[in-house]
């Protein structure tokens, strides 16, 4: 047993700090750190930035053209990048369909789609939950008809993160009705600039458009947009599913949340006040423990040793230390926390802050961060999880 | 950064939980709480498997192991609920091995690592609480040696042992001593402790001593977090096995015809057991990877690991009897004694609104498993 690191993921380690130092755009680190919106551009100038050296699809193989990175390496990045003020890199294309791609896709669409994912220059986006299927994901009922050489796809998908930026989104629609749910469902990608594609914001309670209604109406698919198997759907998405692994718990991230909060809890004059602080401490252990558990998890990838069935404790960590620490920060402003300007959670706002600039998006992170514990499978799914491999 | 346990760790590991479920099933250990909760015998066959020398230099006649095995060892302890203080051992010796001068460890250690001697630490007194600085006691210089004086409480197996590490003040300062039990001016009073095993209150007049070391604080809080990182470990097998009895029950008992663990409320309940149990068990391995980190650093880790323990140890201990319904508050149920240990070593070596304040004074600007 040991806690440090090889000499080899140190050097590793230093290697990315420079990198990431030398090319993160210093605006966009300044949102990062201070929690101020992000614009699409702000994301995909970064995407692009990593696509360019390589480091898009981190966590790819190097016979797809990612850096080929072990475990350790991955996570090692993740953190550099996320103390840096690094904004999380968009999952949809590089880290959820383009393993799918990779496993279950042919080489006409390892071809045709992945060189635009690791680049950056594709947007992706995820057409999973619906309006009547939530944590019951397989009741999904958006219908793919087959006719000829294409699909015709009609229903509805809700909660779509980032929709609006979209230039295709990978779906799971519904091929058949018969047998279970699970079974009759196929993993299909779709241009989103196709006629009858058509995206409805969702304005959150934080007033932020972070997620969309995409509603399908007899749009038009070729077949060969099929990914596998018809009615091999599920089993594809649960692949993806296995690849969020220690990267759910988000634990470098609440990291440099930590960091802020402290020094949030300084500017409001709460950090000397024993109670507030201890409240402080109990989040500081928490992402202590949570650390330990993502090394663990890690330990048991590099060695192939003891493997450790714990992603939902991950998630459901992870979530709770993210909404904590936005909670905190809140409570941290105090009464502060009240004013709700919208213009002020804006880079280059030029108005009068109320108190402080940097108060001014606090309670529109501790609403957005409601969502942590609900999606990805809510919490509560994730602990039926959890005691099905305790209890059987 | 690796956490797999070494063939030899895991052979150790072995030896002692053959030895727990052989020779120290729960009606010999009952028995051993109804004779006074601490057991010479028992003791002894810890030592016989080369325990008690688990930090002792090979010089002394010891196995001159890490942290790391003395977690193993502890887990499995824990895991047997066993009363005898090991853990008390590889503070001593810890101790005695890292700060005594070498005559006094020449003349202690290859004892204690034989399981002749058993050397525990009396630091608590009355007004103190968990503070290490607030210590009364008395020492004074007489002749080539010296005299303590003082009251020290909750001293583990205090009237079983055969010597005590005393912090007490000279000048002002802190120096830590050693007393035997048999030297003049020493008496003690025995009693039962929650979880079945032994302490004494332990009443020191000019008792004869030896000087360990005059940097009392520094060994001290040495030897508390060796004894933090000990109880960590303990705490996770006492878990284990709780969690263990705990899903055995569900899946056997039935209510309106079905097994408990068809209930969704209990199921949850489980998975939230689960999850302080593996943060338990991650804040274990962190406290004995740091145990020989600098002080500070080894200071502010044993404070956030002992917290975390208390913190699960309580909600682990507290739901598994609840889950168990009737039969978990009984004398007669195993179950009820893993709660109890677990209660006991949330009390010990600071409890969690200590720690919780420790770690609160001890924060910086950055925070994480290696800041």
């Amino acid at each position: 047993m040991d806690l440090a690191f090889t000499p080899e993921e140190q050097k590793f380690r230093e290697e990315v700090r420079a990198w990431v130092r030398e090319n993160l755009p210093q605006d966009i680190a300044h949102k990062v750190h201070n929690a101020l919106h992000l614009s699409r551009d702000d994301m995909q100038r970064w995407a692009r930035i990593l696509g360019k050296k390589g480091w898009l699809g981190y966590g790819w193989p190097k016979e797809f053209g990612g850096p080929g990175w072990t475990a350790v390496q991955k996570h090692l990045f993740e953190e550099e990048a996320a103390l840096a003020g690094a904004p999380r890199i968009v999952p949809f294309g590089p880290v959820m369909v383009a393993p799918v791609i990779m496993a279950f896709g042919s080489p006409e669409q390892q071809k045709r789609f992945l060189p635009g994912i690791a680049s950056g220059e594709v947007w992706w986006s995820q057409g999973y939950s619906e309006p009547g299927s939530g944590s019951d994901l397989a009741s999904l009922k958006t219908r793919a008809e087959r006719k000829g050489d294409k699909f015709i796809v009609n229903g509805q998908k809700t909660w779509t993160t980032l929709a609006q930026y979209g230039d295709w989104i990978f779906c799971l629609v519904r091929t058949s009705t018969e047998g279970k749910p699970q079974t009759g469902i196929s993993f299909l990608l779709i241009d989103m600039k196709s006629p009858g594609v058509t995206v409805r914001p969702i304005i959150m309670l934080d007033g932020g458009h972070e997620v969309n209604e995409v509603f399908f109406d007899n749009v038009e698919v070729p077949a060969e947009n099929l990914i596998g198997e018809e009615n091999k759907g599920w089993t594809y998405a649960k692949h993806l599913l296995s690849h969020e692994r220690t990267n759910i718990a988000d634990v470098n991230r609440a990291k440099r949340e930590l960091e802020r909060l402290k020094r949030i809890a300084k500017g409001e004059g709460v950090w000397t006040d024993t109670r507030f602080r201890d409240e402080v401490a109990k989040l500081e252990v928490d992402i202590v423990a949570l650390e330990m558990l993502v090394l663990r998890v890690l330990s048991a990838e590099k060695s192939g040793k003891n493997p450790l069935d714990i992603a939902g404790l991950l998630k459901i960590k992870g979530s709770e230390i993210q909404q904590r620490y936005s909670e905190l920060m809140m409570l941290a402003a105090g009464p502060y926390a009240i004013p709700f300007i919208r213009e002020a959670m804006e880079a280059g706002y030029q108005g009068d802050y109320v108190g402080a600039a940097y108060i001014a998006p606090l309670a529109a992170t501790y609403f957005n961060m409601r969502k942590t514990t609900i999606y990805g499978g809510s919490n509560e799914v994730q602990r039926n999880i959890v005691a099905q491999t305790v209890l059987g | 950064m690796d956490f797999n346990f070494t063939e030899d760790q895991d052979a150790l590991r072995d030896a002692v939980r053959k030895w727990v479920d052989r020779s120290y099933g729960f009606e010999r250990r009952q028995g051993i709480v109804k004779a006074g909760g601490f057991d010479r015998a028992a003791y002894g066959e810890l030592a016989e498997l080369g325990l008690a020398g688990l930090y002792v230099s090979e010089q002394h006649g010891g196995m001159a192991m890490g942290p790391v095995e003395a977690m193993v060892v502890l887990e499995e302890l824990g895991r047997g609920i066993v009363l005898e203080p090991l853990g008390q051992t590889l503070v001593a010796s810890g101790v005695l091995g890292g700060y005594a001068p070498e005559a006094l460890k020449a003349q202690w250690l290859p004892r204690i690592a034989a399981g002749e001697a058993l050397v525990v630490l009396a630091h608590q007194e009355r007004k103190a609480r968990y503070r290490l600085d607030a210590c009364e006691a008395t020492a004074t210089q007489a002749g080539g040696g010296w005299k303590v004086s003082g009251d020290k409480s909750i001293v583990p197996a205090g009237d079983q042992a055969d010597a005590f590490l005393v912090p007490a003040k000279a000048n002002g300062k802190v120096g830590l001593y050693l007393v035997e039990r048999s030297a003049q001016g020493v008496s003690t009073r025995g009693y039962p402790t929650i979880d079945g095993s032994r302490a004494a209150e332990v009443s020191l007049r000019d008792a004869a001593a030896t000087l360990v070391s005059a940097d009392g604080m520094a060994a001290l809080e040495h030897g508390i977090d060796i004894g933090i990182a000990c109880t960590c470990a303990e705490g996770v097998g006492t878990i284990d096995r709780t969690m263990q009895l705990t899903a055995e029950y569900l899946n056997t008992r039935k209510q309106f015809g079905v097994t408990l663990a068809t209930f969704q409320a209990l199921r949850h309940r489980m998975a939230d057991m689960k999850m302080q149990q593996e943060l338990a068990r991650s804040m274990s391995y962190y406290a004995s990877l740091k145990l020989n980190a600098p002080a500070e650093e080894r200071r502010r880790a044993m404070a956030r690991a002992k917290y975390q323990l208390g913190v699960s140890m309580r909600f682990v201990g507290q739901h598994s009897v609840q889950l168990h319904g009737g039969i978990g508050v009984t004398d007669e149920y195993v179950g009820s004694h893993y709660f109890k240990k677990l209660t006991q070593l949330e009390l010990v070596y600071g409890d969690t609104l200590h720690h919780l304040g420790e770690v609160s004074e001890r924060m910086q600007d950055t925070a994480g498993v290696f800041a």
